[in-house]
């Protein structure tokens, strides 16, 4: 008897319990102000009459725009809206809209949103283009993606309530959601340091960046005493050489030149226009200059001495990277012994 | 007593069925319920948080009935506008709904052109639902605000990717998008993009006095003087634009051929100064502003007068023997001719326009010119010397289509050209 009196107040206890702690829940999730909308005392809705239409966006060939993109490949979108009628909508939501009018051209805004960063590029042409249409041009890879198309239209109409003329937009918005291939291979190089402190670095520049058709072309830079001794910080350029699986830097544009017998500490800088594949990153000194690189030092060593390896004729510094889509770099450096 | 403990017992098993349930009621019926469809697009307001700097509907004569915001050039106001995108949860979107993430916000503004075609001018991906806007240049604009959020329906990526998108920018490369490997239509429990839209129509007055030059070429010789002042008008027209009304030279021996009075609003950092506070830089460059002839560049600020109703701005720029620049020094017996271009700010200073000048006597007769030139035989300088001679000004006045205005009255000195010029410049 005296078990089930305890239990009872327990319960009772335990249910009031629960149930203050959901009406609190609540009440957080009612209050809650998110970042966005710090400072911000306006409804949600505006509030007189402006009309939200429906808007369809399409390739300019009347198909649906597909659900990939790939980067840097343009393609040019219509939108078809009633906002571009002669006479905008005479009723809303079941009311009439007395003597509308149009009074001012139709204002168009595309943009492409990166979901994953929470950042938009507007998009715009320099073609001359009809008012409904644009060219929309992605340009960094995402996996997750929309294309934003925005159309606003001044119009008057008489207010029935009052019988005064008022003037008001209408408006018309909408998403398409896409992702976007990445097809730019990784961009990456390499720091090298021997005893003393000289050092020699050279990284890749994707130039001109964006560029379509591929393939993609890239300038290699390199900067450091072990590049040019007599101006370490001068920066030489190799230009024009293709992004990709057989970047060879000619041996009379530049090389890194460390003294016989060094003992070389190697960084690798990893870089790509959306992610680079970690496992798949491999540098050293290899024994080529085409192909498959063919290691001589062990694979992503952060140390090399020379010492220790066998060099051959004429061995190269490589870097071979992948990013996750499949994009892959390969780049050869003479490697010259004094 | 049996009783109530039963009694009491009954009661508390009610009491905490009842208070468990409604949470387990909404997540069942959450996942089993068929998801409803995800608008489109949804309505927002869009709005100027209150200043006294908003002027009232039919400023300056303009059309009360359309609805615009009227606001005066270089005057920062706050916008704001809020959606039901914008919400902590997404039931007002869709029941059932869920927000994948923080909402993309942007700001746009569009400036409408001659042909009407309304033209972006700056464009900021904030994802903040406040902006400061701050427009320096008079003419018609819309301001839009451009909100997307991705949404889920129910059944889907719940719980996936709720939260920052920051965060998972470095993250796998897995698309979640739900349309992926569709075109066009909306799977139920997919993320999709949901997007809305305002747009305030603003007025943009001009606030600012438009820039004046002003150019004195002597003539002398066979020169013909009408051809001299075409080609010195066509030079002036060119030069003012490419340089934004601003000197184009600060270096004195630029000034050989000719001598200016230019008069606009000022260095880099002294445009668009708030209306009242407006500021224009004055700068004379040439041989006849002295009364020897000598040549100089010099350059000082001016203050400018605002009218307190219509917030219109007025340069006065006037000379004499008291003041910062005396007068206009010219020669007597040499034939002179003036011409003065003026653009303004309404525009972006993207075209110029001729001004008339005048030169007047104290009773503000006109002096007329001597065929192509002005031609004074008779010196009037020094005042002391030739006081029975005329008082002779030139004077000059643009003013833009609100009502801006830039004036300039000046003294015109003739100068008996043996005492103060002889073979040409100064002695």
């Amino acid at each position: 008897m005296k078990n089930r009196s305890i239990f009872v107040v327990v319960a009772i206890i335990v249910s009031l319990a629960g149930s203050v702690a959901l009406y609190a829940q609540d009440d957080a999730t009612k209050k809650e102000t998110p970042p966005w909308l710090e400072g911000i005392n306006m409804p949600p809705h505006p509030e007189n009459l402006s009309p939200v239409m429906p808007l369809k966006i399409f390739m300019e060939n009347g198909e649906a725009i597909p659900a990939t993109l790939t980067e840097d490949i343009p393609i040019t979108l219509v939108a078809d809206t009633a906002i571009f009628d002669a006479e905008p909508p005479a009723q809303y939501n079941g009311s009439d809209i007395p003597n509308a009018k149009w009074s001012r051209n139709a204002a168009v805004s595309w943009f492409f949103i990166d979901w994953e960063k929470n950042k938009n590029v507007p998009a715009s042409s320099t073609q001359q283009l009809a008012l409904n249409q644009m060219v929309v041009t992605p340009i960094n890879p995402t996996g997750k993606g929309a294309i934003t198309c925005h159309i606003g239209r001044k119009m008057r109409y008489t207010d029935p309530v009052t019988g005064k003329t008022r003037g008001t937009f209408a408006n018309a918005s909408v998403g398409h959601d896409a992702r976007v291939l990445d097809i730019t291979p990784p961009t990456c190089g390499l720091e090298i340091l021997v005893e003393g402190g000289r050092s020699g670095t050279f990284w890749v520049a994707e130039n001109p960046p964006n560029k379509y058709p591929l393939p993609k072309l890239a300038d290699v830079y390199f900067s450091g005493a072990l590049i040019n001794e007599a101006d370490p910080g001068a920066i030489l350029a190799v230009q024009g050489l293709e992004l990709g699986a057989g970047m060879v830097v000619p041996p009379e544009k530049a090389a890194v030149k460390v003294p016989a017998g060094s003992v070389l500490k190697i960084k690798v800088n990893g870089e790509d226009n959306y992610k680079l594949d970690n496992t798949k990153l491999k540098y050293g000194i290899c024994s080529n200059a085409s192909g498959e690189p063919v290691p001589v030092s062990a694979i992503n060593a952060t140390e090399i001495a020379l010492a220790e390896l066998e060099l051959p004729e004429n061995p190269h510094f490589y870097v071979d990277a992948s990013d996750v889509s499949g994009n892959r770099q390969v780049l050869y450096v003479p490697l010259k012994i004094k | 007593m049996k009783f109530w403990n039963r009694f009491w017992f009954v009661v508390a098993v009610m009491f905490v069925c009842a208070s468990v349930w409604p949470g387990y009621a909404q997540d069942t019926t959450a996942t089993e319920e068929e998801a409803p469809a995800l608008p489109e697009s949804v309505d927002m307001s869009l709005g100027v948080v209150n200043s006294e700097y908003v002027m009232p509907e039919g400023f300056r004569g303009k059309d009360a009935e359309e609805g615009d915001l009227q606001w005066l050039e270089d005057v920062g106001y706050l916008m704001a506008e809020n959606s039901d995108l914008y919400n902590v949860d997404a039931n007002a979107i869709a029941e059932s709904a869920q927000f994948e993430g923080p909402p993309n916000i942007n700001w746009e503004v569009k400036k409408e052109d001659e042909s009407g075609n309304l033209n972006t001018e700056s464009s900021e991906d904030t994802n903040v639902a406040s902006n400061p806007c701050n427009i320096t240049d008079p003419g018609y604009y819309q301001v839009h605000n451009g909100g997307a959020r991705q949404v889920s329906s129910a059944g889907g990526a719940e719980g996936d990717a709720v939260g920052g998108t920051d965060e998972e920018a470095g993250g796998s490369a897995t698309a979640t998008t739900g349309a992926e490997g569709e075109e066009g239509g909306e799977a139920s429990g997919a993320a999709s993009t949901v997007t809305a839209q305002q747009r305030v129509g603003i007025e943009v007055h001009d606030c600012t006095s438009p820039d004046v030059w002003i150019a004195f070429q002597e003539g002398a010789g066979n020169i013909n003087m009408a051809e001299s002042e075409e080609a010195l008008k066509a030079q002036m027209v060119g030069k003012i634009i490419e340089n934004m009304g601003q000197p184009f030279s600060t270096d004195s021996k630029d000034f050989e051929d000719a001598s200016y009075i230019f008069i606009e609003e000022g260095k880099d950092e002294e445009r668009n100064s708030i209306p009242w506070e407006k500021t224009a830089r004055l700068s004379i460059a040439g041989t006849l502003f002295n009364e020897r002839g000598a040549p100089k560049y010099e350059s000082g600020k001016l203050n400018s007068k605002i009218d307190q109703k219509e917030y219109t701005n007025h340069v006065s720029v006037i000379g004499g023997e008291d003041k910062s620049i005396k007068g206009v020094y010219v020669r007597r017996n040499v034939p002179f001719i003036i011409a003065a271009v003026s653009t303004d700010n309404g525009n972006k200073r993207a075209s110029a326009g001729e001004v008339e000048v005048r030169i007047v006597d104290a009773n503000d007769k006109e002096v007329e010119r001597d065929g192509d030139a002005y031609l004074f035989r008779v010196p009037n300088y020094p005042r002391a010397e030739y006081k029975d001679q005329p008082d002779y000004y030139f004077t000059t006045s643009a003013a833009d289509k609100d009502g801006n205005l830039t004036t300039i009255r000046m003294p015109l000195y003739i100068v008996n050209t043996q005492a103060a010029f002889e073979g040409g410049r100064n002695q």
